[in-house]
């Protein structure tokens, strides 16, 4: 029920159809790169620039941000929040619920764009294996942020800007530079785990970080966020001087 | 207007009471919202009353387990509030905040809420809560159209649904119209004499006065009265009581009362006497004797102070 | 004391309330109100605690760079320049259009979720000046990132270096790009926020807006010109807010901007050599992109209903 109301709450409004716009931008890519210059070394392509750089760096935490801090994040702020949580139901179905939410819309979009676009792209090669190794990543990825996030709209009033912090400063360019920070990244996780199913030799696309390691932080992190998430739930407190 | 006197008992409600509170409070930082409160409610109808920034609020919050005493305990029907969902089976809130889900219709808000408490029939439930609130009408209409009375009578709605033992109000007659008050307080005073507790904080006098059998008056964080606020003015004996009495002739009276022991001053006003007595059952039995004994008529005789509000100031002051 | 003006049933007391005959400071005070008030709200002054964290931190950020390049230089005894002043933006790009997201909403979705905006427009400010005022202190707290940070550089440098009247006399001329890129930067970023952000009061929606646009025509706009050279797609670096800061900004240094070492490089600077557009021609695009923003902006305050 939580997760039919949230829903409702986050799609059929005019952010989620320009979701959809952003959601066809890649595939547009796809479509023009195809068209202009068919000479291209398709997979190099395909799997760094398309797909690293449009939909995993850029496309895909902007997305799982948005439904992300907004399931459970709009409540708190709105006020509603005090309908579920007086409830004689386990903090953990709540965030469950909310986690849900927020990863079905997102995943959903961030599955077909990626699909569309690299089959266009990928279309006539055998990179058949980047695209099932981006969509498990994506796949994969999408949930560990949801998962990230929902804890940060529990944490925080702030928690999307936050979030646009960790995407954009931290995943963006600190773990960039100093590659130590890797382990703290969920991008890179995705990466990895892109990595790890697509068969493909080293120039044409490669991780930073190994895609066995990239599993396994991505289910610590996951498990993790959500357990804190419902650790402070459960002592949600109603926030300022009343 | 006085109120249905409704005895507090808490030494009957020998198992244990509703709601404890026991030397809780509540502090941010440097500023202590709550400051070492304790009480006990039991079944009726309980007024919180307090000015703005008091803690009422605070302690509201604290009994339905959204806060976290800094220090002591507040219980509720047994055990801790705090981290306690399974008190929310036997209790309902209706929360300050206007905000409701907007796309929702009220009916379905209300069935969302049965939903919620796992009922079995909770559609007739929810019917059965709506009818209770007289939004049979509005109830297939989107909430985000209802007006500031409509959505709070919905949400009075959710909050007893589930049939709750305890209902907690916080500021329930804000913005409502005249006609509706009196109908939620109808409403409240039906299920106080089921034998249900009810606690609801305000800081509007007339409202506490006209429901509350009990209050609990609550300034700058500290409980500064509790109970019936008749006996609360029986109490304040350090501070004199006023009486208004019209007579056939005033000034005979008025020289007549300043012989009475219990007489503390006189003031003539227009057509008035205001009297200041330190006893109030003494000035009630001498007056009238005195005027007959002058051969004055006493047309009006009026306690004027035994408003809430008076015994309000008074403590606010304190 | 009051002093029944009727003996009936009511009485109206003298409490001696006077109209106000003084002078009234008008338009212009009232523009600079907003100014002066929105400028403290962006760095959270005047507010909670949590409030300055993101500014202060942001600020924070974008200052490190030159304080690293100072902090360097006065212990290597040698002045070597880690960046030239009209790289410094690039560094810190992502810190400004973050602080731009993250104050946006402080400045234009509050008066909207407060109902507020009825109590700005019964005073003598009209819905333009509103605007004005919010894109100028908006571009005034975008400033202090700019120009503290180059002004950092630029004076440490020139008391790091043995002979600072020397530094000074050879670097003067860059002062003036310093400052007339940092201009444009600030103008163009406020202008760009707060046209997104106003157009929503759901402040999550208006920081991701703004950074939505920012990072999607960037990326989009460096795919479509490093895998198609030549021809239209070139134009596409003229949406893209990242390209066109680094643009103008190239154009007052007369820098041109040419290709990294093997070909393979995929910054931005690259991407505008491979472009080949003149430089004046993003400052061009800037400033249209800079009327189009304030026009929605305007045009949302002018179709409020309040």
């Amino acid at each position: 029920m939580i997760l039919a109301l949230t829903l409702r709450q986050l799609v059929g409004r005019r952010p989620a159809l320009l979701m959809v716009a952003f959601a066809a931008l890649p595939i547009l890519v796809a479509i023009i790169f195809r068209v202009a210059d068919p000479d291209l070394s398709h997979e190099r392509w395909a799997a760094n620039v398309l797909l690293k750089g449009l939909i995993v760096t850029t496309f895909l935490p902007l997305v799982t941000l948005i439904f992300g801090t907004m399931a459970l994040g709009s409540e708190i702020e709105d006020g509603t929040a005090v309908y579920l949580l007086s409830k004689p139901l386990p903090r953990s179905h709540v965030i469950s619920a909310k986690l849900a939410a927020a990863w079905l819309p997102a995943a959903l979009l961030v599955l077909l764009s990626t699909e569309i676009s690299a089959a266009i792209a990928l279309q006539g090669t055998g990179g058949a294996s980047i695209l099932v190794g981006f969509t498990v990543a994506t796949a994969l990825g999408s949930f560990v942020y949801c998962c990230v996030f929902v804890l940060l709209s529990v944490l925080t009033s702030h928690a999307l800007i936050a979030g646009l912090i960790y995407v954009f400063l931290w995943e963006g360019v600190v773990t960039e530079l100093f590659s130590g920070t890797r382990i703290f990244s969920v991008r890179q996780y995705t990466l990895g785990v892109a990595d790890l199913i697509a068969d493909t030799s080293r120039r044409t696309f490669e991780a930073n970080l190994g895609g066995v390691p990239a599993l396994v932080l991505m289910a610590v992190v996951g498990a993790a966020a959500v357990g804190v998430a419902i650790r402070r739930l459960s002592r949600f407190e109603v926030r300022g001087l009343v | 207007m006085a109120a249905e006197p409704r005895p507090v008992s808490p030494a009957a409600a020998a198992s244990t009471p509703p709601i404890e509170l026991m030397n809780a409070s509540r502090w941010y930082g440097n500023v202590v919202a709550v400051n070492n409160i304790s009480f006990t409610v039991g079944p009726g109808i309980t007024g919180l009353l307090g000015p703005n920034g008091a803690g009422k609020s605070t302690i509201l919050h604290m009994v339905a387990g959204f806060l976290k005493p800094s220090s002591g305990t507040v219980d509720v029907l047994g055990g801790p509030a705090w981290r306690n969902p399974e008190i929310y089976r036997q209790v309902g809130l209706v929360p300050e905040r206007e905000a409701v889900y907007p796309f929702l219709t009220g009916y379905e808000f209300v069935l969302l809420n049965a939903r919620l408490h796992k009922l079995p029939a909770a559609d007739q439930a929810a019917m059965r809560a709506i009818r209770a609130v007289g939004m049979e009408d509005a109830r297939h209409r989107a909430m985000g159209g209802y007006s500031k009375g409509m959505k709070q009578r919905v949400k009075f709605a959710a909050a007893i649904v589930h049939d709750p033992a305890l209902l907690l109000l916080d500021e329930p007659f804000n913005g409502a119209d005249p006609r509706q008050r009196l109908q939620m307080m109808d409403l409240l005073r039906e299920m106080a004499a089921e034998g249900r507790t009810i606690v609801f904080s305000s800081h509007i006098l007339e409202e506490v006065e006209r429901l509350a059998g009990n209050v609990l008056v609550i300034v700058a964080g500290r409980l500064a009265a509790s109970g019936d606020f008749h006996e609360i003015r029986r109490l304040m004996t350090d501070r004199p009581h006023t009486f208004t009495l019209r007579s056939g002739d005033n000034r005979r009276l008025a020289s007549a009362l300043v012989a009475d022991p219990t007489v503390v001053g006189i003031e003539l006003t227009d057509d008035r006497l205001s009297v200041r007595a330190s006893d109030f059952g003494g000035f009630a039995l001498a007056a009238p004797r005195v005027a007959r004994a002058s051969g004055v008529t006493l047309f009006e005789f009026l306690p004027t102070d035994e408003s809430l509000e008076s015994v309000f100031s008074y403590l606010v002051e304190r | 004391m009051a002093r029944p003006v009727e003996q009936a049933a009511g009485s109206i007391y003298d409490l001696g309330y006077r109209n106000y005959e003084g002078a009234r400071l008008g338009r212009r005070q009232a523009i600079t109100s907003v100014y002066t008030h929105s400028l403290r709200g962006a760095f959270g002054l005047g507010r909670h605690t949590s409030s300055k964290i993101i500014p202060f931190g942001l600020a924070i950020i974008a200052l490190l760079p030159a304080v690293v390049q100072v902090g360097f230089n006065s212990l290597a005894h040698e002045v070597v320049d880690v960046f030239r002043p009209e790289d410094y933006y690039e560094f810190i790009q992502w810190p400004l259009a973050l602080f731009a997201a993250a104050v946006a909403p402080e400045l234009v979705g509050r008066d909207q979720r407060n109902n507020t905006l009825s109590l700005y427009f019964s005073r003598a400010l009209l819905r333009s000046d509103y605007v004005l005022a919010k894109v100028a202190s908006l571009a005034t707290a975008l400033l202090v990132l700019t120009l503290v940070p180059q002004t950092v550089v630029f004076l440490g440098e020139s008391l790091a270096s043995d002979d600072s009247a020397g530094y000074l006399r050879d670097n003067w001329r860059d002062v003036a790009p310093i400052v007339a890129s940092a201009a444009m930067l600030s103008l163009f970023m406020a202008s760009v926020a707060l046209a997104i952000g106003s157009q929503t009061s759901r402040w999550p929606l208006a920081s991701g807006g703004v950074i939505a646009y920012f990072a999607i025509t960037f990326v989009v706009a460096s795919i479509l010109v490093q895998t198609l050279d030549t021809g239209p797609p070139r134009y596409s670096l003229l949406l893209s807010g990242f390209h066109l800061i680094r643009g103008f900004t190239l154009w007052p240094f007369g820098v041109t901007p040419t290709l990294g070492f093997d070909g393979e490089d995929d910054s931005l600077t690259a991407d505008l050599a491979r472009a080949d557009l003149p430089l004046y021609v993003y400052a061009l695009a800037a400033g249209a992109t800079i009327v189009v923003a304030l026009f929605i902006l305007h045009r949302r305050y002018r179709r409020m209903a309040l």
